[in-house]
């Protein structure tokens, strides 16, 4: 078990970023269109078949050519004043078919993702994910941020468009985020590392669609930016939103006038209180996503 | 760590090959044909890999009334210099199970060659050869087969939304350590996927007994298999729309889904009465 390095960049005070699939995949858009963008370079791997089944043999005249895992890549990017790592992983590692990463196997690969960030000297490491919320999907998506220490909470309150998880109502006790996404803020906390979580909103009435949500992804990716201080092109996150979001429509078409209204009350942000929807509705519109998808991917991090 | 590898005795082996055969498999091929293999060559265990790493032990699970209880054993076929694997597949970490696998090959047995069993679920007759397909991890090991009757030629990639079999990773950990293996696939007719289906065993055991010159007196399977194939006649006979879709199998053309479920069914159920 363990990390194969390409190459050994010498990077000055990095910070990393993290990211495994999950709910909507907001977190993993968003870092992989960073990663794409920024043209950040691959620099090593977690050898992933300790972690996973494989996905795909490729044979070539009858003889084994090759065997592909869910790959587990980190990338590294020079910038003048902060140098960047990205880690993205395509799978979480789960036991017996699990949908969130959970127990050693986790533990293993949030360690060896930390070891990395050690090893390249960062002190910050961020992870991203989506926070189910009561919102509508015609409302610009805001984050929610999560962190290891007060000052990165006031640091983090000073961001447009930002919200602490404790701010929003019925979360004042706390949440979880569950899946890697969460293990590895609290193993990073524990090492000593700064590290935030940023949770881009998603409707609850989406939350098992399986597409991806560019818009929140372009929230996280607004604030994340900011942090690191990258000048950033949202173009392409906005032609797949404008995409995605014709498919919402349609899918939203489709939903009961009583719901539709229920749902649409929600646009008026100033209300004290948003309308949460019925559990019988939340039930018939999973069941209707699900008979025009087949539903697909599933999510982990879920902050409640 | 505890090594997960539990030795009733330590064999003294200067050279050996590994077949493998796993429970989980169309027709039950692999756990078939390694127990015949065992049967026929006295093979005695000697080494099983404890199941707690590797199977979630939530209960049993029972089948035909019997518990069901995941097992993975090595046998010994003394005079032949043949080890014999009969495991159920692991449900979780894969990797450190087809380690330990090859743990017991390389470092008890002084393998130097791997052979795996699998059923493939095909759509062609039970009158149909069973042609036996030979999948490698190595080019040289491949041209020293050449001679055997076995298909050599498959180009293939896992389809999306599948994964590849336990087998090819087994080949695969295998080539990284420098084990040549094969990975032995007989294509068994979907009807007969929850019976037996000797034929097949009888295929990959000829194989076998060539590779290895076990001298092996076949005449118990060949009557298993016209039995069977007996069987399959009365059935044919007494149920005209079974008839008719095995028909169809042998001109080479696909009965409906229905059909075909219909098929697989009533096999079933028939075999199950004819034999108690």
């Amino acid at each position: 078990m363990g990390i194969i390095f390409y190459k050994e960049p010498k990077l000055e005070k990095p910070d990393m970023v993290a990211c495994w699939p999950g709910i909507a995949n907001i977190g993993v858009l968003a870092i992989d269109t960073l990663r794409r963008q920024i043209g950040a370079e691959e620099v090593g791997e977690i050898e992933p078949w300790d972690f996973f089944y494989p996905r795909r043999v490729i044979l070539k005249g009858g003889v084994l050519e090759d065997l592909e895992f869910p790959s587990c890549k980190f990338y590294y990017k020079r910038f003048e004043n902060k140098d960047l790592i990205i880690f993205i992983g395509e799978e979480q590692p789960t036991d017996g078919g699990r949908m969130y990463a959970e127990g050693i196997k986790a533990y293993q690969m949030a360690n060896l993702v930390l070891d990395v960030a050690e090893r390249f000297g960062c002190q910050r490491v961020y992870t991203s994910g989506a926070a189910v919320a009561v919102t509508h999907h015609a409302l610009k998506p805001r984050v929610w941020a999560v962190t290891s220490r007060d000052d990165l909470n006031n640091e983090l309150k000073g961001y447009d468009n930002t919200i602490l998880m404790s701010e929003i109502e019925g979360t004042a006790n706390g949440g979880s985020i569950t899946g890697l996404n969460g293990l590895l803020l609290g193993l990073a906390k524990k090492r000593g590392f700064e590290a935030i979580c940023l949770m881009g909103e998603i409707p609850d009435y989406l939350s098992s669609a399986p597409f991806p949500y560019p818009r929140a992804s372009k929230s996280v990716l607004e604030i994340l930016t900011s942090l690191l201080r990258i000048e950033f092109d949202y173009g392409a996150l906005d032609k797949m939103s404008a995409q995605i979001d014709d498919i919402i429509e349609g899918i939203y078409e489709e939903f009961s006038s009583e719901i539709k209204e229920r749902l649409d009350q929600r646009k008026s942000i100033f209300q004290a209180k948003p309308e949460t929807i019925t559990e019988e509705d939340e039930k018939w519109i999973k069941e209707h996503i699900d008979e025009l998808f087949k539903k697909g991917g599933s999510g982990d991090e879920q902050p409640s | 760590m505890n090594s997960p590898l539990k030795f009733s005795w330590q064999p003294e082996l200067q050279h050996s090959s590994l077949v493998v055969g796993w429970s989980a498999d169309a027709s039950k091929l692999g756990a078939k044909v390694t127990d015949y293999l065992n049967r026929k060559l006295r093979g005695q265990s000697f080494c099983e890999i404890e199941p707690v790493d590797f199977f979630p032990l939530e209960g049993v699970t029972i089948v035909d009334d019997l518990v069901q209880f995941p097992e993975c054993k090595f046998f010994l076929c003394p005079e032949k210099n043949l080890v014999v694997l009969n495991g159920a597949p692991p449900r979780y970490q894969w990797y450190k199970f087809l380690n330990t696998i090859l743990d017991v090959a390389e470092n008890y047995c002084h393998v130097q060659e791997l052979h795996t069993i699998g059923g493939m679920v095909s759509l062609w007759a039970h009158t149909a050869p069973r042609e036996l397909m030979g999948i490698f991890n190595s080019p040289q090991l491949k041209e020293d087969l050449s001679h055997y009757k076995l298909a050599t030629g498959l180009d293939y990639e896992t389809p999306p939304g599948q994964r590849p079999t336990l087998n090819s990773f087994l080949l695969w950990a295998a080539k990284r350590r420098n084990i040549p293996g094969v990975n032995l696939w007989v294509p068994i007719p979907f009807y007969l996927v929850p019976v037996d289906d000797p034929k097949a065993q009888r295929r990959v055991l000829e194989f076998l007994d060539q590779r290895f010159d076990l001298g092996i007196d076949f005449s118990d399977l060949d009557k298993e298999i016209e039995q069977q194939n007996q069987i399959i006649a009365e059935m044919r006979h007494n149920l005209p729309d079974v008839d008719k879709s095995i028909s169809m199998l042998e001109s080479n053309l696909r009965p409906s889904e229905e059909e075909s479920q219909r098929l697989v069914i009533e096999t079933e159920k028939f075999f199950r009465e004819k034999r108690g």
